[in-house]
């Protein structure tokens, strides 16, 4: 496993996450195959960020709330998936993630604090330009930082419990997947909950099932 | 009216997607917001350092919006200084559009846009597509919609300035979040319905049964509690695959 690169990207996506552009590639879905690549098994990353993608549907970041991250989190689980192969890679790469993913929560807090600090506060007459620009670099490179440091504590603890880990599960891969998609199906639920429920959106949900369902037999 | 020029115009914008990189629980994006302004801010008070800084402290105050949306109240400000509004009008601007550019950009975006190409993105994966061109599938189509609003936003801020509501009134933006809701809402059913007949494909009917059964309570339970279901979710799962590796290690 390339320790370093895996490192670096985990900070460009932790970036990319709230403060540099939102363009998206920290999503799990987009996380899980770059590091699939970077690993060399794009599959394992897309079938490991896809499942992760479910769980992250309903959490948005609105306002000042505490969000789990999906950026490095869904790195650490593919990188840890694709070092211990078959299902225990997947089941040990989705524990990490979801495990990782709470950490990330708590450093965002951390990181909102210090940039708290680095600010200039408008209501002590101390707003300069170069304090505006150092202060909004400064939280880039904290960001950044912070991202490197998530990815590497969960890289490192992937290698270190992967070997244990490989003998211990004793699931088949259905049985772990099916695991999975139980728990997916909560958050899948709450989006639907979100959007106004079984009542306002229960017939298009019953469409695209019936819909997708027939084809996937028929074709 | 003064005329920052082009160039000024293009920084801001360019620097709008940065805004949110000093986020913090004081200001929140106010200092993105002033750092944003910045070039525009530099060419109006050309020669007049007081009135400068004083235009950046008031840009660099509270503020807060959906981050793709802010783009428009970042034009509608730029105007807005270039008109030589009163700072008073222009903080007051600014406190009235906060609150309905966040929850806009919430519904369009985060509920609307967002899980409707990313669930576009995992039935192409599910139906067979590489994972090359289920990723690129989706980056391509989000980012259209998202660099398009981002646009589209900061153009209308800056011709409409204070007035800016009335455009924001003829594109009806909540009925489009609700479209793509819709569409979210049929996708992830049909990723469902591929799962399912993926799944019934195979030989393990057991488990397919215990697989439906436990996605439909979890389904249903997620309906009733919402979207802060998923600090539950996390740790329900967690523990659950942490009890199975405890049961293979010991047993």
């Amino acid at each position: 496993m390339e320790l370093l690169p895996l490192t670096l990207l985990g900070g460009l996506l932790a970036l990319d996450g709230t403060s540099l552009g939102q363009f998206m590639i920290s999503r799990p879905l987009v996380a899980g195959v770059l590091t699939g690549w970077m690993v060399g098994d794009p599959v394992l990353g897309l079938l490991i960020g896809g499942i992760l993608e479910v769980y992250f549907i309903s959490i948005f970041p609105a306002g000042g709330a505490e969000f789990p991250e999906g950026g490095p989190p869904t790195l650490v689980a593919v990188a840890t998936g694709a070092a211990v192969s078959g299902p225990a890679g997947v089941a040990l790469g989705a524990l990490l993630g979801f495990l990782l993913s709470r950490l990330s929560a708590h450093s965002v807090r951390i990181l909102r604090k210090i940039n708290g600090r680095l600010a200039p506060d408008p209501s002590r007459m101390e707003v300069t330009p170069s304090r505006i620009v150092w202060a909004h670099f400064g939280g880039l490179v904290f960001d950044f930082s912070r991202g490197c440091l998530l990815s590497l504590v969960g890289l490192v603890t992937g290698q270190w419990v992967a070997s244990a880990a490989s003998e211990a599960w004793p699931l088949e891969m259905p049985g772990t997947l099916a695991l999975l998609a139980i728990g997916a199906s909560i958050p899948a639920g709450a989006f639907l909950g979100s959007l106004g429920g079984w009542r306002r959106r229960g017939g298009l949900l019953g469409a695209g099932l019936a819909g997708f369902l027939l084809a996937s037999l028929v074709l | 009216m003064k005329n920052p020029g082009r160039r000024a115009h293009l920084s801001t914008f360019l620097r709008s997607f940065l805004i949110q990189a000093s986020w913090n629980n004081r200001t929140m994006i106010g200092g993105g917001f002033a750092f944003a302004m910045l070039p525009v801010l530099r060419r109006l008070h050309r020669g007049d350092p007081e009135g400068f800084r004083e235009a950046l402290q008031r840009h660099s105050e509270h503020f807060n919006a959906h981050p793709y949306m802010a783009d428009l109240a970042l034009g509608a400000a730029c105007r807005m200084e270039e008109e030589e509004r009163d700072p008073e009008e222009i903080r007051r601007f600014k406190l009235a559009v906060r609150g309905p550019l966040g929850s806009l950009g919430d519904a369009l975006i985060w509920v609307g846009w967002r899980p409707a190409t990313v669930l576009a993105a995992l039935v192409l994966a599910l139906a067979g597509a590489p994972p090359g061109a289920t990723v690129f599938f989706f980056l391509v189509l989000y980012n259209l919609g998202h660099l398009a609003l981002r646009a589209w936003g900061f153009r209308v801020g800056l011709e409409w300035g204070s007035q800016v509501g009335n455009p924001l009134r003829t594109v009806a933006l909540p009925k489009q979040a609700d479209r793509f809701a819709a569409v979210g809402v049929f996708l992830l059913g049909g990723l469902v319905g591929l799962a399912l007949g993926r799944s019934w494909a195979g030989d393990s009917w057991p488990l397919l049964l215990l697989g439906v059964t436990g996605g439909i309570w979890g389904f249903w339970l997620g309906s009733l509690v919402g979207q802060r279901v998923w600090r539950f979710t996390f740790w329900g799962i967690s523990g659950a695959i942490g009890l199975i590796f405890l049961v293979g290690w010991f047993g």
